[in-house]
């Protein structure tokens, strides 16, 4: 039986959809959050002095995406066979597509060029990886409702986790409604037993 | 498949996003092109072989794409003035902790091999291969303290199958990576 560390800020952030892997498989994990203040003196302890980190059977193993695909693969939640784990992979990566443009946004400091950073990624970004997904849903899903169409898998759970932070950024949960299908997937995925129980008991969190 | 730019409008919509590259197997056209490369990859023995080789491969592919995901852009930038000052700004103040990195995993991973992981080719070997070309051919340098991930290199070069390819491949002519 293998005992898992995660380690991160006290945030969602990239660790989260790590955390929703853990909670649908119903594996107990170490949830460590370390503060911002405290991470200087535990960077070094890093194989690449970045977050999260998921130390498992001695191992620490950093890069966000890594990490959830090897927790969802030990937990049968990363598709059946390898054509499967490619058709999670491209969604897993139309969702990082997204991400990317969301952290650039979030990040600008600058508050002119935010806005504008801002309204790109509203007229532009979102509605295209939206996009995407909804067509890899309709190709994959087939009557759906999650991506894999019968079996949840965490191209589902990542989408959860990109629409919370699409929601933190354009402070709105109205984006979904042109897509038929991510809408119902978005509900669907929440509404599961131990999403939602989970969803109502993790650390309520600014990011 | 390979289209020329101007080709490419007439095939745009035949791809499930809009984008390429995309590979057609078993009736099913994947997109995104590190999930095409980790299924052939797993199909054809490259990935590693157990689920912490195979999630060491996914860390090294996922930090060498870091390094791309910084300097494609920059790469692709039409404008010549700006793109030359981008890059001005890239090799000395991003790349460097990048191939650090990359020789960090190296230490943690490669077994003393002369591979990435589990002393023997896997995918992430070949990307990192393929990212560093590109900035080889414009600094031949970058790798100047790195001498493993130089042995790396010209032990991907000298496998066969490889080194055939890299002789026979059409030459690359785009702007992007």
């Amino acid at each position: 039986m293998s005992n898992y560390k995660l380690y991160y800020f006290n945030g969602r952030g990239r660790a989260e959809v790590t955390r929703l892997i853990f909670a649908q498989a119903g594996q107990k994990f170490e949830d460590i959050r370390w503060e911002h203040s405290e991470w200087p003196q535990h960077k070094a302890e890093t194989p690449l002095g970045q977050m999260p980190v998921l130390e498992v059977d001695g191992t620490k193993l950093p890069q966000s995406l890594s990490i959830a695909r090897f927790v969802a693969k030990k937990f049968n939640l990363a598709g059946r066979d390898n054509l499967e784990q490619a058709k999670v992979d491209s969604v897993i990566d139309t969702n990082a597509d997204l991400l990317q443009k969301f952290v650039t946004v979030s990040f600008e400091k600058d508050e002119q060029k935010k806005q504008q950073a801002l309204e790109t990624f509203q007229q532009e970004d979102l509605p295209k990886q939206l996009q995407n997904l909804e067509t890899l849903l309709t190709n994959y899903g087939q009557t759906g409702p999650y991506f894999l169409g019968a079996n949840l898998t965490w191209a589902d759970l990542m989408f959860l986790d990109m629409v919370e932070k699409v929601q933190d950024l354009v402070k709105t949960q109205n984006f979904l409604d042109k897509y038929p299908k991510l809408k119902r997937n978005h509900d669907e995925v929440q509404k599961q037993p131990k999403i939602a129980a989970y969803l109502k008991s993790r650390p309520q969190t600014p990011f | 498949m390979r289209y020329e730019r101007n080709e490419w409008p007439s095939y745009k919509s035949e791809m499930p996003l809009g984008q390429i590259p995309v590979l057609k197997v078993d009736g099913v056209k994947l997109p995104q092109s590190m999930a095409i490369a980790r299924f052939l990859a797993k199909r054809f023995g490259l990935w590693g072989k157990d689920d912490l080789q195979q999630a060491n491969v996914d860390t090294v592919v996922d930090t060498i794409v870091n390094l791309m995901n910084k300097f494609s852009p920059i790469y692709a930038e039409q404008d010549e003035s700006k793109k030359k000052a981008e890059m001005a700004k890239f090799f000395p103040n991003e790349l460097p902790k990048h191939v650090r990195n990359l020789d960090t995993l190296v230490k943690l991973y490669s077994d003393g091999g002369l591979f990435f992981v589990g002393n023997h080719l896997t995918c992430c070997d070949l990307e990192v291969y393929n990212i560093l070309e590109y900035l080889l051919q414009i600094d031949e340098n970058v790798l100047y303290s790195y001498s493993w991930l130089h042995k790396n290199r010209e032990e991907v070069e000298k496998q066969p199958k490889i080194a055939s390819y890299l002789k026979n491949r059409p030459a690359r002519r785009s702007t992007t990576c």
